[in-house]
This record gives C-alpha cells, structure tokens and sequence, in this order.
C-alpha cells in the first residue's frame, strides 16, 4: 500500500516538475540541446541519472545475486565507458557542435546518405534499449501494486512522452538530475539502514564460505506459475504437489506449478543457469577457467566500455553543456556520481543470497532489490524501506526512457523528417519535435504490451553490441583521423552492424552452453568493433578522393572556444541553431 | 567565452580564416596531436590497471584467503576501488587536457 502510494508521488513528481519546465523550452535549441547551457553538476546528474536504467538499479543486483561476484565487472565497465568517452569524444564532440548524432555524421562526412544511414541505426539501438524499460516499468508495478501490467507500460510511456513533448532537452536535464538523486538516495538508504538494522551481514558462509542458499529457520514456501527447471546444489528434501521428496547434490528436477516447500536448512534448488557454488567460490570475480574465466571478464569490459561509448543517447547529451571543457568536467563528475551509487547495488545481492533465497526458485533474482527490505527487517520499517526502493525502481524506468525518446525525437523530427520535407521555420520545427515525441513512443510500447511473456534481456545486450560496432568507431575514427570517408564509416558501420546481429542471434538459436563460444556470441564486440574499425580504415584509404576538408573539420572538432574564431565555428552548426532572432545570444 | 579580436580591433570572419589556414592550421595539428598522445596514455594507465585486475585474481589466489571486515579481498577489490581510480584519472586528464588547450589560445591569440 504504501509502495503505492511511494510509486504515485514519484510519478506525478516527474510530471510536475516536466510541466513546471515548459516555460523554459521555448526555443528549438531549448528543445534539442537545452540551448548548450547546462552547468557541470546539472548535466552530469542529468547524465548519470539517464545512464543508470533498471539495468542499474533492479539488474546488477540481480545478477550478481544469481552469477556470483563476477557480474561486479558490469559496474565498472559502465563506468569505464565513460573515462574512454571523456578521453577521446566529450569535448571534441561538443565543439563540433551538432544538434543530432546523425547531424555529426552528415556534416563530419560530407554525405547526406549518412545522415539516413546513422538515424536508421540511432532509432534501432534506442529502440531496443526502450522496449526493456517499458517492460521492467510493467512488471515492477505489476509486483509492488499487483496492477496489470499494461498499466505500468501506458502510464510511464504517457508520462515520458508527454515530458520530452513539453520539455524537450532542457526539460527532461532538470526531470532526470532530480531522478539521480531520487536513484541515488533510494538504492542507498535501505542498504545502510538494512546492513545497520541487521549488524552486518548474515549467514556469511553462504556468502563467503562453503554455504549454499538454504531455507530459513521457519521453512520456506515458493509458489510457482508454471513448471520451473532447477538443480539442487546440495542433498535437499522437499514437498512439490503433496508429495515429499528427496534429491541428492547436482539433481536437476522439474518443478511442477503449485507450492514447492522445503524445510528448515534445507538446500535450495536454483532455477536454470544460476550459479550453484558455495559462497567461496560464488563471491569469487574471477576464476582461472571455465564459464566465469578470464576470457568471459575481458570479453565483458571489453563489450560494456565500447558499447556506453556507441550509445547515442548518452552522446547527444554532451551537446548540452556550453563548450568542449565544461564537457570534460561534466564527464568526470558523471564519473564520481556513478561511483557513489554503483556502490550499493552489490549489498542487495549478498543481503539477497543470505535472505531470498525463494528467487533462486523461481528464478526472479531480478526482483531482489525490491524484495529485499520487507524480508530482511519485517513490519513497517521494511515496507517503508520497500517502497523507497520501487520508487527508486520507477525513477530508473522514468529516466532512461525519457533520454531514448528525447534521442527518438530529435531523430525523427530533424534528420528524417526534415529529409522528407524541409521545416517552415522554427515553429515548425518545435512543433514537428513535439509530435515525434508522441508519435515515437507508440511502437516501443505496442512492442512492450506484445513482449509481456518473453524474455528480452537480449535486447539490451543487443543495443549495446551495435552501438559499440558502428557509432564507437564512426566517432573515434571521425574525431582523431583525418582520412575517414562516407563510404568508409558506411561501410564499416554496415559490417559491425551485421557482424553483431548476426553473432546474437546465432547464439540464441544454437545455445551453444558454457564456455569461450559462448561468451563470443553473447558479447560479439570483442570480434565486430575489430572488424568495424579494419572495414572502416580499409574502405576510407580506397576511396581517399572522397575525403572532405580536413582542415575546417580539425578546426571545428578541436579548436578550442575564445579563438574569436566563432564564424568558422558556426560552419558547422546546424541551421536550426543559426535561426537570428529567436536564438538567445551566445556569449 | 568567444572573444572579440584582440586590442579592440574587431576582425573579419575573412582575417579569422586567413590566420586559421596560413599558420593556424600548423599550430592546430600540433594541438590535436599533443591532445591525442594525452589521451592514449591515459588511456595506457587506465588500461594496464583496469586489466591487470583480473590476472591479479587468478594469479594470486592466496589473495581469497584475506578478508577486510569478513569480505573477502577479491570481491572488495571489484566493487570499491577502481572507481575512484576511474575518478582520479579523468580529473588528471581534464586539467592537462585544458591547459594543452589554453596553451594553443595563447599561441594563436598572440599580437
């Protein structure tokens, strides 16, 4: 009742302070780039509070809780995503001065088709990564309130749509700041006041030594939806359908539906491709060999820094800040801001292994954060501490949607739009922003409503691999060397595109299990971005005619600002931003 | 942040770019290349201590037996470190990145 209530308040907060902000979207740079004008600590709380999803705030916990320790390289390759932004893109890539991704690779390029070719793809990796959201948004409610779950899809499609429709860019920075530091404090007071409450952390050789999940002191009942594919870790007792039965260590078992019930201390069956060692080695972030091995890790950072730094709604966001320098300050904020709350996710799991350890029956260590408080401190502290994180939870799905829709819009409204037929002026052009702001939600979330009973996780991991085999070298490449083509970064954006694709979906049509194939098809960075770069550097030196002016992309992508260059600059603004009066003057 | 010309006189876009292409554009590669080498040792230093961790771990398993405030080393050494090394890093960065680049206004910026 009250997460209800905790769920309400956040949302009609987001709504407020999204209407509130309406009379500050007055301009199409207000709309598109927040007219360059975000200070440091707004746009890096803005950044990070796009950036951390319920992939985040719900997910890193659950998947250290159902892995091991070795799903904690996750965090840190999110975060090193953006040290290797900072270093190579963030001030280059404000001083060029786009107002879209796909604005960049036309006018970096030279080619109009690349405009078409970098929009196509921005709209497929925002596309997948919003579908998630609105699903995670669905079945968060779903538990926390028991409302169906096209509830939570329609009202936070509504919610964000209507948002970026009003505020645009410079609305949503102020929505997703404030939604930061809702994360922030929600993931982190209940796991203080958890680990305080509890003095410390309990049944450590569960965690640590050589435990395994076993069921509390008064038994532990599951109810099951629908038959469940579990191992027993250890020799474990229990009752499924009336009956009492027993399983020897390594049995796997099919749960029927119903109630399962085991005893006091009995093993716990963990559902499919959960970890079932013992604390030792489950705490362990790295083994020698095997499913958790080297290669699995490597293969992992490799595909999460490359990935953060391909996505473009987290690119357009340097666009934001006022030039190239507060750009890099922005980003070694956003780097403090993740440290901060990156360190609380890993206390829900380890609470989540000692204490829920009914998740690893059903499978749902996804929903550890959430559950976590009521169990670890019963009665009303606990339910207070729960509802503090579902609004936490919604904040995530808040957030992160509503940077993908600012992406869509900007997409749809200036690059494709725009193509089709040129805007009549600046009215136009707000006015085509906020209709694609309402138009661009419609898909993800008829998409979201069809996608109740399937498990799309991949589809994450799928926005992340293209985003790392196209937009990452297309930028490095773009920014550094002075040779790139259009038909070069099309044609290497192509080949990472496919490559990518195609490994995923290998993967998931032959299962190939455990092991070294297995981490290639799931995280195919480490082979397509290597492949994108090769295709890119190869076709460029082909068609080295084509090359545009070097010199004014240098000038405009490195200069820095106060050179009293500012025409040259303007060479490449886009004209939207060039509309006289309307435009606040630039000091 | 733009300025005006230097000493009041107010300049064509047309000098601007005169100067920008004759020696400007010598000045700038340097810039761009002393911005890149830079980057990549950053890059290096955040690489090699980034990437050593994990062969750390696997090569030094005695590391698993010690426990800070009953958690073991390797878990510790994940979840709370590298960040602000991650931090420290890019603020390092970020001042030399920003003189590098104040040293070129000055250069170009000069009477």
């Amino acid at each position: 009742m009250i997460a209800i209530f905790a769920v309400a308040a956040v949302t009609v907060g987001t709504l407020g302070l999204g209407t509130w902000t309406v009379r500050l979207a007055r301009t199409t740079s207000d709309l598109f780039v927040a007219s360059r004008a975000v200070s440091p600590w707004w746009n890096a709380a803005a950044i990070s509070g796009e950036y951390l999803s319920a992939a985040s705030f719900l997910g890193i916990a659950g998947l250290v809780m159902k892995l091991g320790a070795v799903a904690l390289w996750l965090p840190v390759g999110f975060t090193a995503g953006y040290l290797t932004l900072l270093l190579f893109v963030a001030a280059p890539l404000r001083r060029y001065g786009s107002y879209t991704i796909s604005d960049f690779a036309e006018a970096r390029l030279g080619s109009p088709r690349m405009r078409l070719l970098a929009a196509g793809i921005v709209l497929g990796i925002t596309g997948f990564y919003l579908v998630p959201q609105l699903k995670g948004a669905g079945i968060t409610l779903q538990q926390v309130t028991g409302a169906p779950y096209w509830l939570g899809v329609v009202v936070v499609g509504g919610i964000v749509s209507l948002n970026v429709a009003l505020g645009g860019m410079r609305g949503i920075t102020y929505v997703q700041a404030f939604q930061f530091w809702l994360k922030t404090f929600a993931i982190a007071l209940p796991a203080c006041l958890l680990l305080i409450y509890l003095g410390g952390l309990p049944s450590q050789n569960t965690l640590f030594g050589d435990g395994v999940p076993r069921a509390p002191a008064d038994g532990l009942s599951v109810h099951l939806d629908h038959s469940e594919r579990v191992v027993f870790p250890a020799a474990s007792s229990y009752t499924a359908g009336g009956n009492p039965h027993l399983a020897r260590a390594g049995q796997r078992v099919t749960l029927p539906p119903g109630e399962v019930h085991l005893s006091a201390n009995a093993a716990v069956p963990l559902a499919q491709d959960a970890n079932t060692d013992p604390g030792s080695l489950w705490s362990r972030p790295v083994e020698s060999g095997g499913s958790n091995g080297p290669l699995f890790v490597y293969s992992l950072l490799i595909a999460t820094v490359l990935g953060t730094m391909g996505l473009p709604h987290i690119l357009v966001r340097f666009y934001t800040s006022p030039d190239g320098s507060t750009a890099r300050r922005t980003t070694v904020r956003v780097l403090g801001l993740l440290w901060l709350f990156y360190l609380f996710p890993v206390v829900y799991s380890l609470l989540g292994r000692a204490l829920a350890p009914g998740l690893y029956v059903t499978g749902q260590t996804d929903s550890v954060v959430l559950r976590v408080p009521e169990l670890a401190w019963p009665g009303e502290p606990g339910q207070l501490l729960g509802a503090l994180v579902a609004a936490g939870a919604f904040a995530a799905f808040l957030s992160t949607a509503s940077g993908l829709l600012v992406s869509i819009s900007g997409t749809l409204s200036y690059d494709l739009w725009g193509r089709v037929r040129r805007a009549r002026g600046a009215e136009d052009r707000r006015r085509r922003f906020r209709a694609s702001a309402a138009v661009g939600m419609v898909l993800p979330v008829v998409v979201a409503l069809g996608a109740a009973g399937l498990d799309i996780g991949v589809l994450v991991g799928w926005a992340f691999a293209i985003a790392a085999s196209t937009f990452c070298p297309m930028f490095l490449l773009g920014i550094w060397w002075r040779g790139l083509t259009a038909p070069g970064a099309a044609a290497g954006m192509t080949v990472g595109a496919l490559v990518a694709t195609g490994a995923i979906f290998t993967g998931l049509a032959v299962d190939p299990g455990p092991g070294a194939l297995a981490s290639l098809l799931t995280q195919p960075a480490v082979v397509s971005v290597p492949l994108a770069f090769a295709t890119m550097i190869a076709v460029s030196l082909a068609t080295r005619a084509r090359r545009p002016d070097a010199d004014v992309q240098q000038l405009a992508l490195h200069a820095p600002e106060g050179l009293g260059l500012a025409q040259l600059e303007r060479a490449t603004v886009p004209a939207a931003e060039r509309e006289g009066p309307e435009h606040p003057v630039r000091t | 942040m733009r300025e005006e010309g230097r000493g009041g006189r107010r300049r064509t876009p047309r000098d601007e770019l005169a100067e920008a292409t004759a020696h400007g554009d010598v000045y700038l590669r340097r810039l761009v290349r002393a911005q890149l080498a830079l980057s990549i040792s950053a890059l290096v230093a955040f690489i090699g201590l980034l990437g050593a961790l994990p062969l750390l771990l696997i090569l030094v398993p005695h590391l698993a037996s010690v426990s800070i405030v009953h958690i073991p080393l390797p878990l510790l050494l994940v979840a709370v470190p590298l960040f602000p090394l991650f931090v420290a890093i890019g603020w390092t960065y970020q001042r030399r990145a920003d003189a590098l680049d104040e040293a070129f206004r000055e250069l170009v910026g000069r009477p």
